[in-house]
């Protein structure tokens, strides 16, 4: 029982990490209708800047919101490669962000090497119900607790919130109004380098980060978005909990070699169901 | 006919270019034949039909190991050339029939995650040699006659691009092909003037994992060794970039664009190998240049360096009459 429980736990950890990134994932795709393959690279890029920041010297948390700040900018720079250009139609913009991890590749062996990196994040363990379970995944689980609800207060309480939802929405009625669409979606891309620059730090002490870890975080995140179809949060946030506990489940069961199947799998099971649901047209003239 | 003077003239420098290269450039010349048919077919799914596959190195992989599993259990290698497109295509067809439903970013996706399944179990396998996977592959050959020069291969591999060039043109001009860039516009549209969108799509979408199965089976026979490793997700990608910088749904254009991406990033192994750079050198400067050349390409050049230059090239014509 007590090995179900820090499963579960874990598992949960492991679900908000995977939540953070499709978030940053739903965030872009809502206000752009880009789908970012660049997502899982803003974590790779933050959890390596944590890594080097704290390796310099620089006090925990100082480092962290660096980092952080770094895959903002990183969001930042994939946004104004993929829509900054006026008429770029979103499957094209799918494949710059493609093309922007791939470079991000050569920048992250150039300043890291091609070695994985640790960082060293809370210490020890505490012992909930007989489970033990380590302070970084609880910290994980409070974090990603947190960001949800400051997310959902800025979208729904703010005006730029308020805005981006707009152009959500309904992009020719917010340009109408005088909302400019193109800044606002380069606002989505800094906030989903951001979100993912928060799951970069925060697993980086978890599980060691090289440059192309990059394509298991964006893999797991999107098979956890497409749960919420790509614009739902509160689905997306659901799916990834259920993703990392299974995940975990089938490593800590005894299936660990077939993590991957298990997620992706589901993932293509899950996009099967909800394309028979669709009509063409719907999806043609959207 | 100064377009089939020009077919000739590249039919002739083709096969004219194993007798003069020395072994390593062969090797880059078989390697670049082999990238060109897999493009061709990723040129027709995406340009003709619409339709995004981030996993056609999937069915290169499935090629190279039907190949090599049936040569190393002792069946002819002719048996084995011909049986790895067949294998390519006849998977392509049961993944395809659900995968197909989906569109777009979507498909983009499951055929990655299709590829990194492919991977994942290939590598855990016992008859596929697990990660380590299938060494002492035998050389092709046809009866008790046994191809072991590299320009035999050459031969072999630019033979098997334009059997795939030839399939291709004669898919893009018929009515299926007609039928299939009307899809890719608007499925809605297509199926209610009477198009089969379904069965078309999956049509294609077999037979150009038939080309990747063919371009795999000869890789496995020239190299004699498959692993995981030789299929990254990378190798995908890659064929998207040739892909989309020769132009989509251009034949011709397949086939520069693997020749371009192929010989800059062949150059810049020659760069970075070059003494005081670094070790990581060659695959950070083929990352950045695979990534830039996408980029700039999708953003500037959509419609691809073919049709770009020959656009250009009547209008000069013109200016100077």
């Amino acid at each position: 029982m007590s090995a179900f429980l820090s499963y579960l736990l874990n598992g949960l950890a492991v679900g908000c990490a995977i939540a953070l990134i499709a978030s940053g994932l739903v965030v872009i795709h809502r206000v752009t209708g880009v789908v970012n393959f660049a997502q899982g690279t803003f974590a790779v890029v933050a959890g390596l800047c944590a890594s080097s920041l704290l390796g310099m010297g620089l006090p925990h948390g100082l480092s962290e919101v660096a980092a952080v700040l770094a895959g903002a900018v990183a969001g930042l720079l994939t946004g104004l490669a993929a829509i900054g250009r006026r008429g770029t139609s979103p499957l094209s913009a799918l494949i710059v962000t493609l093309g922007v991890g791939v470079l991000a590749y050569a920048v992250e062996i150039v300043l890291w090497g091609d070695q994985p990196r640790s960082a060293p994040g809370l210490a020890g363990s505490v012992t909930i119900a007989g489970a033990r379970i380590q302070t970084q995944h609880l910290l994980v689980i409070c974090v990603t607790a947190a960001t949800f609800v400051l997310i959902a207060l800025f979208f729904g309480r703010t005006y730029l919130g308020k805005a981006l939802t707009a152009c959500a929405s309904n992009p020719y009625a917010a340009r109408v109004v005088g909302i400019d669409t193109r800044r606002m979606g380069l606002l989505a891309f800094a906030i989903g380098g951001l979100l993912g620059g928060l799951a970069g730090v925060l697993i980086t002490p978890l599980r060691p980060i090289s440059f192309d870890t990059d394509v298991t975080l964006i893999v797991n995140g999107f098979a956890a978005a497409v749960f919420g179809a790509l614009t739902r949060p509160v689905i997306t946030l659901i799916g990834a909990l259920l993703l990392g506990v299974a995940e975990t489940m089938a490593a800590g069961y005894g299936y660990g070699s077939h993590q991957l199947e298990v997620a992706l799998g589901l993932m293509i099971l899950v996009m099967i169901v909800q394309a028979s649901r669709r009509s063409t047209i719907h999806e043609e003239t959207v | 006919m100064r377009r089939l003077a020009g077919g000739l003239l590249v039919a002739a420098a083709t096969l004219a270019l194993p007798a003069v290269l020395d072994d390593s450039a062969l090797a880059v010349y078989i390697l670049l034949g082999l990238a060109a048919m897999v493009t061709v077919g990723v040129s027709l799914l995406m340009g003709y039909a619409g339709q995004v596959s981030l996993g056609q190195g999937a069915f290169y992989a499935i090629g190279a190991y039907t190949a090599a599993l049936l040569a190393l259990g002792g069946v002819p290698p002719l048996a084995g050339l011909i049986a790895a497109p067949l294998v390519a295509a006849a998977s392509a067809l049961v993944i395809g029939t659900p995968l197909l439903r989906l569109r777009g970013h979507h498909l983009a996706f499951a055929t990655l995650a299709m590829q990194l399944i492919l991977l994942s179990v290939a590598g855990q396998m016992e008859f596929t040699g697990g990660d380590i996977g299938l060494q002492a592959i035998p050389q092709f050959g046809i009866g008790s006659w046994e191809m072991s020069s590299a320009a035999a291969y050459a031969y072999l591999t630019w033979a098997g691009v334009a059997l795939v060039m030839l399939v291709t043109y004669n898919v893009s001009t018929s009515r299926p092909g007609r039928a299939l860039r009307a899809l890719a516009t608007s499925e809605t549209a297509a199926a209610s003037s009477g198009i089969p969108v379904g069965r078309y799509k999956l049509a294609v979408f077999a037979l150009s994992a038939a080309f990747a199965g063919l371009a795999g089976s000869i890789y496995c026979f020239y190299t004699g060794y498959v692993a995981p490793g030789s299929f990254p997700v990378l190798i995908s990608i890659q064929y998207i970039v040739m892909a989309v910088v020769g132009g989509l749904g251009t034949i011709w254009g397949a086939v520069v664009g693997a020749t371009a991406i192929t010989l800059l990033v062949q150059g810049l192994n020659i760069v970075g190998a070059l003494p005081g750079m670094p070790t990581y050198a060659p695959s950070v400067l083929s990352y950045a240049v695979y990534a830039l050349v996408l980029i700039l390409v999708v953003l500037f050049l959509p419609q691809g360096l073919l049709p770009a230059l020959t656009r250009r090239l009547p209008s000069r014509v013109r200016a100077r009459s």
